[in-house]
């Protein structure tokens, strides 16, 4: 009898390591992930690997702004702001403290965080439509510090001679097969981490401080930490973001993180399916590549743009891959002051 | 010039920018008051505006020769600007927003965000991506008050905004429809449970809120003569920045808001730095919110708790 | 290490042409790159170049955006028929820019930058036959202090790299002759409002007010600051020296404003006259830049044709053997830099709604 037992005990832990693998990544999203690191060997076209970079970036992206606005549920329309936090600080302390990308990448993670959850702050007192004002408004402030603090930031001329990741002795350099394969392994592993929260308390409190924010915190759930966390997570995948864009770019100017960043990044995950990852991933796919398809058409492109969003809300506001259960939203949240 | 001067300067040229800026927020803070709803894509509005008056001028300026009818012309200049920004303000909120009245909240913003996109690249290409010249449309006179100096242009700007905003605070306290438009923002379904044609309101409410923003951009071609693709998103941020400030849903609200905010945004150009002009009005933004949400004279919206 | 594109084997040679093409400086740049199409087409009719083969302009906007100009350095750099670039405009996209095509060993040339740091990055790829703003810079200064009697002045910027660098070298050498500099603030392009910037000038009163930046902001400033009656005289940089400026301004306002110009008088040299007809027949009103996209470019098809071969190192190779170059805006003689020898500052003043050469600036 204890023989099976211990056996038995033994295939549990297995199974449980590999159940957690699979619970994440089912059959289908494998067969997609070999298949993404099969296609720089497949198509060599230098162009369409560097779309497909800029896409993935913008999927990072995504899937920090999904954190806060479609789990958490409060809305920021100045995501670019912590995108470009973590841009210029990979970019300073590589330039003045030569702190090479895999370390650089860490400190702008953080410092990005960080600046994400000050934001948080307003966020706790204010609900709805208030604090996407307030993230507006920071996001441009942002903006236009970087473009007026020429001794630090370079101004609107902006930064050059950032360093391009190592590895060893390769130098990603201007390549982008490189970077491809660097953004699509750190997009698995933070996908697998965002799902392990999904389904954690602190995911759980998300979704609660989502749907009824004043029965949530009735429930025991405290929304300040709940929101702050949502704001810090989102922020430090910007970060990510942004040091690997300043790194592939070599040159960083405030230009490059202005509103319409940040509406693109909030229309990707609306117009993908709000609060699913893989409606998100989606969302960030269809709109990066939408402009180069388009790139015949360059003047229409953001004409397209606009066209596209006004259609797809009028035909499936809930996004491509949203699902109904999302229509419940309320209308607006704004009369739901509750935390005073 | 003495420091007083300088002050009296730096008042009078903000208080220009604040009544366009006023014009602008009424439409923001009307539409909000009713359907809760931050219209992005006004900015734009206010843009095409400024574009059709130019429009206008070309194409009507054959018929206008001679100062005998320069009067004439520039009402017909503003007429024309005010209908053709009406009519977009309803056809966006016919077919953009209104299918969408039940949808997620995020919604209709995206839209409207997609209609900015939209009016703006239109504009664009219709017009050409770079800043086109705005003709005199009066002969600028400058007046001096001592080492003050106003052009006529200002005193016109401030007479036809202080106009439209009495015409407008008239209408929305003594006629029928202005009561409904009230009513609606107090309390949409007891509104409609009166008997009160909902969709017809809000439809009044965003064509004059887009007549006021097209009047707006024709003034704002005038004092700056440069008109841009670009011009309606800043300056609408700036005009919600106004409607928030005095109080959103709050007409009187808006037009206080506007004028204070164009007043603080020059000074605090002139006497710390022009370069953080922005980041000031910005500021300004997130403080009203975090301790004052309200605004300056309270926020009409509707209160469900 | 050249780029990482496939060998091509179409019969085409593109020469890249790299420069705002939308948005508020977009006339200068298509006026730029008319030019440079013009050129190409002229030596596809009469046959220079490399035998077998015609040129063909691929020209990419860049927006006056730094991180932009970069993403325009790598398209040129991934297309394999692309062997050279005309490019940039602004010399905060040339800078970045630059080190893209010094790492892939293409040949660029700027017909508009002007600021002194591009060439002093030793680059071997990096051209320009444009002057420098370390000599238009005092050269202005000169001018305003000995010819316009001014004693006290007011610098403005635009913050980028060539209006900032252009205003601070005029600023050193207005104070060497001792002209009192009453303030130098920076404005945000793409404002609207200098009115309070303005005010606070006017209050100090100064006898001129110098303007480092480009046109669309220029006029503002000075349409703004006559409306106020500031009537202080009003100088620029190339910057300005376009009818795009008097246009914005109005004719009435920008009369009188004075500019420095990179070159001189266009329509005094005989063989630019063939150019102005040519560009004007095909393309209308000729802008204040054509002239030197048309030289640049046609120092490129020069140094292609030399070369003999669609080969970036070839080319790269006769550009810096090239002893000098007769254009429509002069002659150009490279130094080991890539900067032109001749340095040829013009002073330009508007009379009766146009930019009129008044004479070198001394």
């Amino acid at each position: 009898m204890r023989k099976t037992s211990r056996r038995r005990i033994k295939k549990k832990k297995r199974s449980n390591f590999f159940s957690e693998i699979k619970s994440v990544f089912s059959f289908k999203s494998t067969l997609l992930i070999l298949f993404i690191f099969i296609l720089p060997l497949l198509d060599r076209n230098a162009y369409h690997i560097d779309v497909l970079v800029t896409a993935g970036i913008f999927m990072l992206l995504a899937l920090g702004l999904n954190v806060i606005v479609g789990s958490a549920g409060i809305l920021n329309l100045g995501y670019a702001a912590l995108f470009a936090i973590g841009a210029y600080t990979y970019a300073l302390v590589n330039i003045h403290l030569h702190i090479p990308f895999w370390i650089g990448l860490w400190v702008s993670a953080f410092s990005a965080a960080f600046f994400g959850m000050i934001l948080a702050f307003p966020a706790i007192r204010l609900t709805g439509d208030y604090i996407a004002m307030v993230t507006l408004g920071t996001g441009e402030i942002v903006r236009i510090m970087l473009n007026n603090l020429d001794p630090i930031t370079g101004g609107p001329n902006g930064l050059l001679g950032i360093e391009h990741p190592t590895l060893w002795i390769y130098d990603f350099g201007v390549h982008s097969t490189p970077y491809y394969f660097l953004i699509f392994a750190l997009l698995i592993l933070i996908i697998f981490i965002l799902k392990r929260i999904e389904s954690s308390r602190l995911g759980r409190a998300w979704i609660a401080l989502r749907e009824d924010e004043l029965a949530a915190s009735c429930m025991g759930i405290n929304p300040v930490w709940a929101k702050l966390s949502a704001f810090g997570i989102g922020g430090f995948i910007a970060g990510i973001a942004g040091s690997i864009f300043a790194a592939k770019q070599g040159t960083i100017s405030p230009d490059s993180f202005d509103f319409v960043v940040s509406v693109t990044v909030l229309a990707m995950i609306v117009l993908g399916g709000l609060g699913k990852i893989s409606g998100v991933i989606t969302g960030a796919l269809a709109l990066s590549l939408l402009p180069e398809l388009l790139r015949g058409f360059d003047l229409y492109r953001m004409l397209l743009f606009g066209l596209a969003m006004i259609i797809i809300m009028l035909f499936r506001p809930q996004g491509i891959l949203g699902e109904h259960h999302q229509e419940e939203f309320k209308e607006n949240l704004f009369e739901r002051k509750t935390s005073q | 010039m003495t420091a007083r001067d300088v002050f009296i300067q730096q008042v009078t040229n903000g208080l220009t920018i604040g009544m366009i800026y006023a014009l602008i927020a009424l439409g923001y803070t009307i539409v909000y008051g009713i359907i809760q709803l931050i219209n992005f894509a006004h900015g734009e509005v206010f843009m095409v505006g400024a574009y059709l008056s130019l429009f206008a001028f070309t194409l009507f300026s054959g018929f206008f020769s001679g100062t005998g009818g320069s009067i004439f012309f520039l009402v017909l200049i503003f007429l024309f600007a005010m209908l053709g920004t009406s009519l977009i303000g309803l056809m966006v909120e016919r077919f953009a927003y209104r299918p969408l009245r039940g949808a997620p909240r995020l919604a209709p913003l995206i839209t409207a965000i997609g209609v900015s996109f939209l009016l703006q690249n239109s504009v664009m290409l219709i017009f050409g991506p770079t800043d086109k010249s705005f003709p005199n449309l009066i002969e600028t006179k400058k007046i001096s008050f001592g080492a003050v100096t106003l052009t006529n242009l200002q005193i016109l700007i401030a007479v036809v905004s202080l106009s439209l905003m009495i015409i407008l605070h008239i209408f929305i306290k003594k006629t029928k429809t202005g009561k409904a438009m009230r009513a609606l923002a107090d309390d949409r379904e007891a509104a409609s449970l009166v008997g009160i044609n909902t969709n017809r309101i809000i439809s009044i409410a965003f064509l004059i809120g887009s007549a006021l923003a097209g009047a707006g951009g024709v003034m704002f071609g005038m004092y700056y003569h440069t008109i841009n693709f670009h011009d309606g998103y800043l300056a609408g941020l700036k005009a919600f920045t106004a409607a928030v400030f005095g109080g959103i849903g709050n007409i009187p609200g808006a037009m206080i808001g506007g004028l204070l905010l164009g007043i603080l945004e020059g000074v605090s150009a002139g006497y710390l730095s022009s370069e953080w002009k922005n980041v000031f009005a910005f500021l300004i933004l997130i403080l009203i919110l975090l301790f004052r949400p309200s605004g300056l004279l309270g926020s009409r919206v509707v209160k469900k708790v | 290490m050249s780029g990482c594109g496939q060998a091509s084997n179409s019969k085409v040679i593109k020469i890249g042409c790299a420069a705002p093409l939308t948005g508020d400086q977009a006339q200068i740049g298509i006026d730029k790159c008319r030019a440079v199409k013009l050129a190409v087409q002229q030596a596809n009719e009469k046959g220079i170049g490399v035998p077998g083969y015609t040129f063909e302009v691929l020209s990419l906007d860049d927006q006056h955006n730094p991180a932009q100009a970069v993403n325009v350095a790598k398209k040129f750099v991934s297309d394999p028929d692309v062997i050279a670039v005309v490019g940039h405009f602004n010399s905060s996209c040339t800078k970045p820019a630059s080190a893209i095509y010094h790492e892939a060993g293409m040949t660029q040339i700027t017909a508009t930058s002007t600021n002194p740091e591009l060439s002093k990055q030793g680059f071997k790829t990096f051209f320009r036959i444009a002057a420098t703003d370390d000599v238009q810079g005092p050269k202005g200064a000169e001018f305003a202090a000995h010819h316009l009697a001014a004693k006290k002045v007011f610098i403005i910027d635009d913050k980028t790299t060539y209006g900032k660098g252009l205003a601070d070298e005029f600023e050193r050498k207005s104070k060497s002759l001792g002209v009192e500099v009453l303030g130098h603030e920076g404005i945000t392009q793409g404002d609207k409002d200098f009115t309070p910037l303005l005010t606070k000038i006017k209050s100090l009163n100064p006898d001129l007010i110098y303007f480092g930046g480009i046109y669309p902001e220029g006029a503002l400033l000075l349409r703004q600051a006559r409306s106020l009656n500031l009537v202080s005289e009003f100088m620029g940089g190339d910057g300005l020296t376009t009818p795009v400026f008097v246009e914005l301004a109005s004719a009435e306002i920008a009369e009188g404003t004075y500019a420095t110009m990179v070159g001189g008088d266009m329509k005094k040299v005989p063989s630019a006259q063939s150019f102005i007809k040519a560009y004007e027949a095909q393309y209308g009103e000729i802008g204040q830049w054509s002239a030197y996209g048309y030289d640049a470019a046609n120092i490129l098809i020069q140094a292609i044709q030399k070369a003999g071969k669609k080969n970036r190192a070839a080319v790269l190779d006769a550009m810096r053997q090239i002893p000098s170059f007769q254009g429509v805006t002069g002659e150009v003689v490279f130094d080991e830099k890539g900067d032109n020898k001749n340095q040829f500052i013009g002073i330009f003043k508007v009379e009766k709604g146009k930019f009129i050469y008044i004479g070198p600036a001394e």
